[in-house]
């Protein structure tokens, strides 16, 4: 039976499909103001890459923020359990993952059989998560990606005093009217992103195997911050980060299912 | 400060409101249904009291009496004390022309019924000179009393310094600002011991001193005795209450936690409270015999243990939404009250009062006693891991009453809690007790929205396997 997941998030979109244990298709875009196109827009573009239809699923998860809004799933699950779900079904040595969004970020221990012992999400700003390192690869003129594979040839990063995403764009403007290079900047901010979030992993006890999840974890800047910051490897999973969410959803509908 | 804001004084608001609110339900549900139309920023909160019935009406009206008293203090030529929740009421109600109006409980009324809340008093306190992590229960109130937009008062009366250092400097503030007569009642670190106990009490008598000075009256003893017998009989009351609300379904509908705390805080030793009080327990056994839950569907779900306070942001949705979900809302830990006969203190009797009404220096000491045991004060006072503090109270509460998870709901505003929660989160944890830490400001929405906090609640009871 094909099961099929789809995590509508602040920033993209992701639809994850399985047939039993095997990935038929995945798919991620940008989500728009409208979560429900959103949602159907990247569902058709994983079922493309599956040479599938919507007929051929026989349940979807949603989840994310906007998964209340998503007109063809049939039961929806939290992003924490889903992320814990997708990341224990990839590589089930896992026990604490962390995961940074667009918006949010958490920190979530598992036990050996995959359940949630503990979690945690931030509060107060936005300082630890995806927006962040946005608003800063925009101001330095970067892609995003860029921000992460430029940080690689820092010699002298920066250090970013503030916390406030407002107020570490003006150190970084600062340092930038100085004639600082880019990847010294993109490396600074890489550590202050990945300082800030070990705190929240922190809190929840590290125990290994680590990964992180999210688009965040794309950028190889913040993930080796994050390794030199907790003292532990980041295992890399064997899927794009991004769609761990969408694959717990999709792991949670093939359960529902009845397919152990 | 708006200019419409600044139109109607804030004790006047609350009292136009609350006395209209107490009498929707004196018509027809007819009358009453087109009433509710006409208040459309607090109709949640006003339907989910007077939905209650008798304890509803009760509730609105006890509240219409305290409110009346407050806006036309000196129009009955009486004195009006301004201070904190965590000084008793009864010494005040034993005085006959003192009025006490206490910060956190106007803030409460006006969080729960005013379209945007109290954010303009707020902010008015940090452009006089507050910090913006100074206590919202507090900023929500005294911002009025700050603008000239209430009642001046006439003295202040702080129980906090010991406890809590925003709460203190909130007072100072204020005393200073409006040139005001401050008195301020200060507690050692420990709850129990005789030099602690004679401390207290000695600390008590000065502050008794100066009332009687301000108020150019002499406290007066029958009076005294009068106020503190009834509140002898409100304690059997409640404890009959929290005795019923350990079984399972719990027999006591979630709103009246707030009838609880907030009829204790506000009119501790009148009659007012006393009728609420029997009126509760009649609701509250009828549900116990009937083996039936105090929500409004007769079911629980789950059981839920505030750690902290509560929240209630515009409207009161706090309790609309706890019920809606068929939620048990256990006694908020923090306005647990310590009477000898309370469930909850059995075997920590050293931790409680008792009401003695034999002389006037019994009575006094009687007060004192009272006074060191109000919620926060003891909860708060000294380090975390003193004895008969928070994390104990909460150990106590769960073994009694077995929720299936607590949430602390707070922010540095409330330094005190703020800054051991996490230690409260892990031994609670230990303890068995899923807990869920949420930063979040009760009576201030701008910190984190009430839908923010439904949907971390939510999420946490799903993920820890708390409901399905």
């Amino acid at each position: 039976m094909i099961a099929a997941g789809c995590d509508v998030g602040s920033l993209t979109t992701k639809a994850v499909i399985l047939n039993n244990a095997r990935l038929l298709g995945h798919a991620l875009v940008r989500s728009s103001f409208n979560p429900e196109k959103s949602a159907s827009e990247v569902m058709e573009k994983a079922l493309a890459s599956a040479r599938l239809t919507m007929d051929d699923i026989s349940l979807c998860v949603g989840t994310g923020y906007g998964r209340e809004r998503i007109g063809f799933v049939k039961k929806t699950v939290s992003e924490i359990s889903c992320h814990a779900k997708g990341a224990h079904f990839l590589q089930p040595s896992i026990r604490t993952i962390i995961d940074i969004g667009g918006q949010d970020c958490k920190a979530i221990r598992l036990d050996a059989k995959g359940e949630i012992v503990k979690f945690i999400t931030n509060d107060k700003c936005a300082s630890g998560t995806g927006r962040f390192l946005e608003v800063m690869a925009k101001l330095l003129g970067l892609e995003l990606g860029e921000l992460g594979r430029i940080s690689g040839q820092a010699t002298h990063p920066i250090t970013l005093a503030s916390t406030c995403t407002v107020w570490a764009q003006a150190e970084v403007i600062m340092h930038l009217n100085e004639g600082m290079p880019k990847a010294d900047l993109a490396a600074g901010i890489n550590e202050a992103m990945a300082a800030r979030v070990a705190i929240l992993a922190r809190s929840v006890g590290i125990e290994q195997d680590v990964c992180m999840t999210g688009g965040v974890a794309k950028n190889p800047g913040v993930v080796e911050a994050m390794e030199k910051q907790l003292g532990v490897p980041m295992r890399r999973l064997r899927l794009d980060p991004q769609l761990m969410g969408a694959l717990g959803a999709a792991v949670f509908a093939r359960e529902r299912l009845g397919v152990s | 400060m708006k200019r419409e804001t600044r139109e109607y004084n804030l004790d006047w608001m609350l009292w136009s409101s609350v006395v209209s609110g107490s009498k929707v339900m004196d018509g027809t549900d007819k009358e009453y249904q087109a009433l509710l139309r006409l208040i459309p920023n607090f109709r949640g909160i006003i339907d989910t009291i007077l939905r209650q019935g008798e304890p509803g009406r009760l509730f609105m009206k006890m509240g219409a009496e305290y409110l009346d008293d407050i806006k036309a203090v000196h129009e009955k030529g009486k004195k009006l004390c301004f201070g904190t929740f965590v000084a008793s009421k009864d010494l005040f109600y034993a005085f006959d022309n003192v009025v006490p109006a206490w910060a956190e409980i106007l803030t409460v009324f006006a969080t729960m019924m005013m379209r945007k809340g109290t954010a303009e008093y707020m902010d008015y306190c940090c452009e006089a000179g507050f910090t913006e992590t100074s206590c919202s229960a507090q900023r929500g109130s005294v911002g009025a009393y700050l603008a000239g937009l209430a009642e001046k008062p006439d003295f202040l009366v702080c129980g906090a310094p010991g406890i809590c250092d925003t709460n203190a400097n909130a007072m100072q503030f204020m005393s200073e600002y409006l040139d005001i007569p401050l008195f301020q009642l200060t507690f050692p670190s420990n709850l129990t011991g005789r030099r602690i106990t004679d401390y207290q009490r000695k600390d008590y008598r000065a502050l008794i001193a100066f009332v009687e000075e301000h108020a150019g009256s002499r406290l007066d003893e029958d009076r005294l005795r009068s106020v503190l017998a009834e509140h002898r009989r409100q304690d059997e009351i409640i404890n009959e209450i929290f005795d019923l609300t350990r079984l399972k379904p719990c027999p006591m509908p979630p709103i009246f936690n707030l009838f609880l705390y907030a009829g204790r805080l506000q009119s501790s030793g009148r009659k007012s409270l006393t009728a609420l009080l029997e009126s509760m327990l009649r609701v509250v056994r009828e549900n116990a015999k009937a083996g039936r839950a105090g929500t409004v569907s007769g079911r629980e779900r789950a059981r839920l243990l505030m750690c902290y306070i509560d929240h209630y942001t515009t409207d009161g949705r706090f309790w609309q939404w706890v019920d809606s979900q068929d939620i048990s809302l256990l006694p908020t830990l923090i306005f647990t009250f310590f009477n000898r006969g309370i469930n909850y203190a059995e075997e920590r009797q050293d931790q409680t009062y008792e009401i003695d009404t034999s002389t006037m220096d019994a009575m006094i000491d009687s007060l004192a006693d009272i006074n060191s045991r109000m919620p926060m004060v003891k909860q708060l006072r000294g380090p975390y891991d003193a004895a008969g503090m928070w994390r104990e109270d909460l150990f106590c509460m769960t073994r009694l009453m077995k929720p299936d998870f607590a949430v602390y709901l707070g922010s540095m505003g409330c330094r005190n809690s703020y800054g051991v929660n996490k230690l409260i989160q892990r031994d609670a944890e230990r303890f068995g007790l899923p807990t869920l830490l949420l930063f979040a400001d009760a009576f201030d929405d701008r910190v984190a929205s009430w839908e923010f906090c439904v949907e971390k609640i939510s999420e946490f009871m799903h993920v820890r396997g708390i409901v399905s």
